[in-house]
C-alpha cells in the first residue's frame, strides 16, 4: 500500500465523519439521541421530499435557533382546541395577504368552481411516520360520512349544494378529487377556516376502532374496555381533531398533544414529521414544546403579567393593558398592542324574531333600528373606554379588508340625538311618560332589557355609556347579564329583545370568503336567530324569513354561492355589506381596538404589530407559530 | 286573747335602717330607663359609635345635600382621575380650602390618563352654596349643597371611576341602600322571630315543636345558593325599589331564626323565676305577666341583639352585590361600587375605587361596639 492509498483512505474517512458531523449538527437536538439510536429516521427522510418553504424574508422571519418551551394559559379545558388554532397546519389555508394556498396539499385546481382536484406531498407522514396518501380522505368521505353509522349527523353542510353531495374519486395514491354538478365556493373557505372542515383522518390507526376493519369479538372487547356505548362512540372518542383529546391520534399539526385529559397542564411536543421548513430547509417548528397550563380566566391577566406566559392574548383585554405594561421590565415580556379583528368590539343585535308582537314589529320597523344607531355617541365610547385608539364604525369590515368602503362603516353611525328622536316619533312612539321614556302603542314605556353574556368589563362600561345616551332618546335600558349558555337560548328562543356580543367575526374578508354571516344563515346570529335556524337545518327547524330587507341579504348570498368568478363574487359582497349597512341589522360601536399580546423578549418572529381574529387569521394561526423561536 | 308579742303602733318605716341621701335615692329609685342609660355611658367605644352612626345616618337623609354631584352626574373627560389633594395655602399664603385643576394627559405607552395639578388653575371649595340642581327625595327642588363644585370642572375629592362619575357622591347615594337595607332586614327580621318564637315559647307543646322544626330547616338551608336562586328569578325589569325591597325580604327572611330562638329560651327561662312565680301567686293574669314582667326582661337583650344583625345584613348586600347579583347598576350601593374594584387593575393602578370598603369597615365596627355597649347596658342589675 502506497502513501497516496493510504492518504486516500484516510481522506475518505475523514470525509466520511465529517458528513456524520455534518448531519448531526443539522439535526434537531430535542431528537438527535432518537435518530442516533435509530429510533427516528434522520430529518431528511423524515420531511416530504418537497416539504413547504416557508417565505421568510417578506414578512421579517429570522432563522431561529432550536429548542425551548412556550407556555401558553388557558380558562378552561375545552380551550386544548385552541393550539389546532394556533398552529394552523391545514389542506389549504390563508397566507397573511388572505389568499388561499396549499399548506398539506402540495398543489390543488379548481375547475369551474365545481371540481377540486387536491395533491399530496409525496413522503408526507403522519406523526407516528405512516405516510399520509389518498387513502386517508377515501377513509373519511367512505367510511365515516358514508357509514351508517357514523355518517349519522348527514354530510357537513359545506359539502352540500343545493343538498347535493360531491362524487368523490382517487386518483392515484396522492392525488384525488371532489365534484358537484354545481359551484360550491364555500368548500376552500371550510377548508381554511380556524375550525376546519376535517376531510381527512389517519386511516392506519382509525381502521381499529372501525367495525368494517376489525373483528366484531374483538371490537366488542375494545369497546368494553373503553367503557364507551357502541363501537360509533368508541370511533368518534378517538378521533377528534380539533381538539386533540387522544395522545395517540397520530396528527399533521406542528405539535402534538402528550397529556390525556382531564388534566390542568398540558405538553405538547413537536411533532418529527411536520411538514414545513425554513428558507435553509431546516425543519420547522423551532420550539420543542408547547405547555399549557389550564387557570381561572380570571386569573389569566394576572399571571400573565407576572410573566407566567411567554405568548398570550386570550383572556387578556385592552383594560388590562395598564397592568400588564407595568410588569414588563421586572417580567421579562414585552405588551404588544394588536388590531382586533372584529367588525365591531360591542355590537348590539335587536332581535328580529323577538317574541313580543308589539316589540317585534317596532323592531322590525328599519326606522327602530337607525334610531338606535343615530342615539350611540360612538366617539364618547371611543375616547373613554379605548383611549381614543379604535374606529367609530358600523358592524362591517375593516379598513384593512379589500371590500372596505367608508359608507359601510358610516351609514347611520354619527351621533344624531334628533334625527333619532324623530324617526322614533314618526313610527308613532311620540308618547311619553313624565320622566321622558316613550310609551309603546299598547301604553307599556318603553323599557328594553338589554342581555348580556357579562364576560368582560369592557361590554359592561359600554352599555352604561349607551344606557344614559339613549335615555336622551326616550328608551329606558336594563342590563342583564347571564351565563353564555342560558344568554343564547333565551336569544334563540325570543325572549331577548337586544343581545350584545361582538360583532362580525370576520372582519377582513375578502371576495372569496363566505358572507355568511351577513345573512340569515345560522342560529348563533342573535339578530335573526330563528330565520338562521330555518336556513341552517335545511328548513327543518326555525322560521322561514318574513322581512323583506332579511329576504334580500338571503337571496343575495344564494347567489354568491352560484357565482363563478371572483368579480362576481365582489359584486355581491358589496351589495349584502350596503344592505347590511342601509338596514342596520346589528348596531356597531367601534372597531380596531387593541388586543393586549403578551410577548415573551426572548421570543423571536412574532410580527409587531397583527391583527387578532378568529377568522381569517385563526388568532396566531397565518403567523405561523412554528417559525417562533426563543433566542436564549 | 292575750298575745305577748309586742306591736309597735308607730305607722311602718322600712327605710329607717338605711336613710338614704337625695342622691342615693335617685340612683335606688331610677327607673330602669334610666339606668340602662347611665351604664351604656360608661362604655365610651359605645358613645362613640352611636354618634358616628347617627351622623351615617343623617347623611342618608341629606344625601342629595351632602354630596357635591347627583348620583348620575359624570364627566367622561376625567376618568379614573386620582383624588383631588386639598391645599390651604397657594405659595405660603393663606387662601382657603381649595384644590389644584388638573392638566389631562394620555400616557400612550402604559395606556394610562395621567392627571397631573397645575399650579396656577386654582378651584376654591365653596361652602353651603348652590350647585348641581337635584330633587330633594325626588320631591323638592333644591340646588343647594355642602360643597359645591361645577361637574365640567369637577372636584373629585375621592377621585372618578371608569366613567369619570364621582366617587365621593357615590359612596354618599351608596349609603342610602347599605344603611337601610339592614334596618328593614332586621325590622321584617325581628317581627317574625318575635312572633314565631314568642308563640314557640308561650304555648310550648307541638307549636314549640312545628316552630323548633321550621327553624332548623331554614338555618340549614346553603345561604349563598338561597340568595342566588332567589335573585335569579327576580325579574329584570324590576325598579331599584323594587329589587331593593325584594332583597331585604330576602335577606329578613333567612335571618330571623336566630333571633326566634333567643326569645323561645328567653321566655322560657323567665317562666321559671321566682318574680314570675310571685306574680302568678299573687293572682296575675297570664298576658300581664308577659306584657308587664316577661317582655321588659328581655326586650333590652332583643334590641341589642338586632344592633348586632345590622352589620351582617349590611354585609349581606354588599357581598351580594359585589357578586353582581343584588342592586344592579344603575343603583348605587356600597357593594355596587365595589363591584368596580373587582379587576386586578384596581388594586394595581386605581386604589382610590376600593375606599368604599372603608365606610363598609366602620360601619360594621361601630354597629358591633354599639351592640357590645348596648348589651352591657341592657341588664343594669347585672
Amino acid at each position: 500500500m502506497t502513501m497516496k492509498q493510504i492518504a486516500r483512505i484516510c481522506i475518505s474517512i475523514f470525509m466520511y465523519l465529517g458528513l456524520i458531523v455534518s448531519i448531526q449538527a443539522s439535526e434537531i437536538p430535542m431528537l438527535r439521541e432518537q435518530v442516533q439510536s435509530g429510533q427516528l429516521p434522520p430529518m431528511q427522510e423524515r420531511l416530504p421530499i418537497k416539504p413547504r418553504v416557508i417565505d421568510f424574508e417578506n414578512y421579517d422571519k429570522t432563522l431561529g435557533k432550536y429548542g425551548g418551551d412556550l407556555r401558553l394559559l388557558m380558562g378552561k379545558a375545552k380551550d386544548l382546541g385552541q393550539i389546532t388554532v394556533y398552529t394552523y397546519a391545514r389542506l389549504v389555508g390563508y397566507a397573511p395577504d388572505y389568499t388561499i394556498q396549499p399548506d398539506i396539499a402540495e398543489a390543488f385546481v379548481v375547475g369551474d368552481g365545481r371540481d377540486f382536484t387536491f395533491k399530496l406531498r409525496k413522503g408526507h407522514r403522519w406523526s407516528d411516520g405512516h405516510p399520509l396518501t389518498s387513502e386517508d380522505f377515501r377513509y373519511f368521505w367512505e367510511d365515516m360520512v358514508k357509514n351508517e353509522k357514523l355518517g349519522k349527523k348527514g354530510i357537513p353542510s359545506q359539502m352540500l349544494v343545493d343538498g347535493e353531495e360531491p362524487k368523490f374519486q382517487v386518483i392515484d395514491e396522492l392525488t384525488f378529487r371532489y365534484t358537484w354538478e354545481k359551484p360550491n365556493p364555500s368548500f376552500l373557505p371550510a377548508l381554511a377556516a380556524p375550525s376546519p372542515l376535517y376531510i381527512y383522518r389517519p386511516a392506519h390507526y382509525m381502521k381499529q376502532f372501525h367495525a368494517r376493519y376489525v373483528d366484531k369479538d374483538e371490537l366488542a372487547k375494545k369497546v368494553e374496555d373503553a367503557n364507551a356505548r357502541d363501537w360509533g362512540a368508541l370511533h368518534t372518542r378517538m378521533q377528534r381533531q380539533r381538539r386533540p383529546e387522544n395522545p395517540e391520534l397520530p396528527t399533521l399539526q406542528a405539535w402534538r398533544n402528550t397529556t390525556p385529559p382531564p388534566s390542568t397542564r398540558f405538553v405538547f411536543e413537536r411533532n418529527p414529521y411536520f411538514h414545513r421548513v425554513d428558507p435553509e430547509g431546516r425543519q420547522l417548528p423551532y420550539i420543542d414544546r408547547m405547555i399549557m397550563s389550564v387557570v381561572s380566566k380570571d386569573v389569566i391577566a394576572a399571571k400573565a403579567g407576572t410573566g407566567e406566559a411567554d405568548l398570550q392574548a386570550r383572556y387578556l383585554q385592552f383594560s388590562d393593558v395598564p397592568y400588564l405594561k407595568r410588569g414588563e421590565k421586572k417580567n421579562n415580556y414585552t405588551t404588544r398592542l394588536w388590531s382586533l379583528g372584529k367588525g365591531s368590539q360591542v355590537a348590539l343585535f335587536p332581535n328580529l324574531n323577538a317574541k313580543d308582537e308589539v316589540w317585534r314589529d317596532i323592531i322590525q320597523d328599519v326606522r327602530f333600528r337607525r334610531a338606535l344607531s343615530l342615539g350611540i355617541n360612538r366617539k364618547e365610547i371611543n375616547e373613554v373606554i379605548y383611549f381614543g385608539l379604535a374606529y367609530p364604525s358600523a358592524n362591517t369590515v375593516m379598513p384593512q379588508s379589500a371590500l372596505y368602503k367608508p359608507e359601510y362603516s358610516q351609514m347611520w353611525t354619527e351621533y344624531d340625538k334628533e334625527k333619532a328622536n324623530v324617526l322614533l316619533d314618526e313610527m308613532g312612539l311620540d308618547k311619553r311618560d313624565p320622566d321622558g321614556t316613550r310609551l309603546l302603542p299598547d301604553g307599556r314605556r318603553a323599557e328594553i332589557t338589554i342581555e348580556t353574556a357579562g364576560e368582560s368589563a369592557e361590554e359592561t362600561d359600554v352599555l352604561e355609556l349607551i344606557t344614559d345616551q339613549y335615555r336622551e332618546i326616550g328608551l329606558k335600558i336594563f342590563v342583564r347579564s347571564s351565563q353564555r349558555d342560558i344568554f343564547r337560548r333565551r336569544a334563540y328562543s325570543g325572549d331577548t329583545l337586544i343581545s350584545v356580543f361582538s360583532g362580525l367575526n370576520n372582519a377582513v374578508a375578502t371576495p372569496a370568503m363566505n358572507p355568511e354571516e351577513l345573512a340569515p344563515t345560522d342560529q348563533a346570529q342573535l339578530q335573526w336567530p330563528m330565520w338562521g335556524q330555518y336556513t341552517g337545518t335545511n328548513t327543518k327547524a326555525g322560521e322561514s324569513i318574513s322581512m323583506d330587507s332579511a329576504m334580500v341579504q338571503m337571496q343575495l348570498f344564494n347567489q354568491w354561492m352560484l357565482a363563478e368568478t371572483d368579480k362576481e363574487r365582489e359584486r355581491i359582497w358589496h351589495n349584502m355589506l350596503g344592505g347590511y349597512a342601509d338596514q342596520v341589522f346589528s348596531i356597531g360601536t367601534v372597531n380596531n381596538s387593541r388586543q393586549p399580546v403578551v410577548v415573551s423578549n426572548d421570543l423571536r418572529n412574532v410580527p409587531e404589530n397583527g391583527i387578532y381574529a378568529w377568522e381569517p387569521t385563526s388568532y396566531f394561526g397565518i403567523y405561523k407559530p412554528d417559525t417562533f423561536w426563543f433566542d436564549r | 286573747m292575750s298575745n305577748s308579742h309586742y306591736v309597735n303602733d308607730k305607722p311602718f318605716d322600712p327605710k329607717s335602717v338605711e336613710v338614704l341621701t337625695p342622691e342615693q335615692e335617685a340612683i335606688y329609685l331610677a327607673p330602669q330607663r334610666q339606668l340602662i342609660w347611665w351604664k351604656f355611658k360608661r362604655h365610651k367605644l359605645a358613645v362613640a359609635s352611636g354618634i358616628f352612626l347617627a351622623i351615617m345616618y343623617l347623611m342618608t337623609i341629606f344625601a342629595e345635600f351632602i354630596a357635591p354631584y347627583s348620583v348620575d352626574a359624570k364627566n367622561t373627560d376625567y376618568v379614573l382621575a386620582q383624588p383631588h389633594d386639598v391645599h390651604f395655602f397657594h405659595e405660603g399664603e393663606f387662601i382657603g380650602p381649595f384644590v389644584y385643576d388638573y392638566d389631562k394627559s394620555l400616557d400612550l405607552e402604559n395606556m394610562v390618563r395621567v392627571y397631573t395639578p397645575n399650579k396656577d388653575k386654582i378651584i376654591k371649595l365653596e361652602f353651603f352654596c348652590s350647585g348641581h340642581p337635584y330633587k330633594f327625595w325626588g320631591l323638592i327642588e333644591a340646588d343647594n349643597h355642602l360643597m359645591c363644585a361645577d361637574i365640567d370642572q369637577p372636584v373629585f375629592l375621592l377621585g372618578s371611576d371608569t366613567l369619570g362619575h364621582d366617587m365621593l357622591s357615590r359612596i354618599v347615594y351608596g349609603a342610602r341602600i347599605s344603611l337601610t337595607i339592614g334596618l328593614v332586614g332586621v325590622t321584617i327580621s325581628f317581627a317574625l322571630g318575635i312572633i314565631i318564637g314568642g308563640l314557640a315559647g308561650y304555648y310550648g307543646g307541638w307549636v314549640d315543636l312545628v316552630a323548633q322544626r321550621l327553624i332548623e330547616v331554614v338555618q340549614s338551608l346553603p345561604t349563598l345558593p338561597l340568595w342566588l336562586t332567589l335573585v335569579a328569578i327576580m325579574p329584570a325589569n324590576w325598579s331599584q325599589i323594587t329589587v331593593y325591597f325584594a332583597i331585604t325580604i330576602i335577606l329578613g327572611l333567612v335571618d330571623w331564626t336566630g333571633l326566634a330562638r333567643a326569645v323561645r329560651s328567653k321566655l322560657f327561662s323567665l317562666r321559671e323565676e321566682d318574680y314570675v312565680l310571685a306574680a302568678r301567686l299573687m293572682g296575675a293574669s297570664t298576658k300581664r305577666i308577659i306584657g308587664l314582667h316577661l317582655i321588659p326582661g328581655f326586650m333590652s337583650h332583643l334590641i341589642a341583639s338586632a344592633t348586632i344583625t345590622i352589620p351582617t345584613m349590611i354585609l349581606g348586600e354588599t357581598a351580594l352585590s359585589f357578586l353582581g347579583l343584588g342592586l344592579r347598576a344603575p343603583a348605587v350601593s356600597w357593594g355596587i361600587l365595589l363591584e368596580n374594584a373587582r379587576d386586578i387593575n384596581v388594586v394595581a393602578l386605581t386604589p382610590w375605587l376600593i375606599y368604599p370598603v372603608i365606610p363598609v369597615i366602620l360601619i360594621v365596627l361601630a354597629f358591633n361596639f354599639f351592640g357590645d355597649g348596648l348589651r352591657d347596658a341592657a341588664d343594669p342589675y347585672g
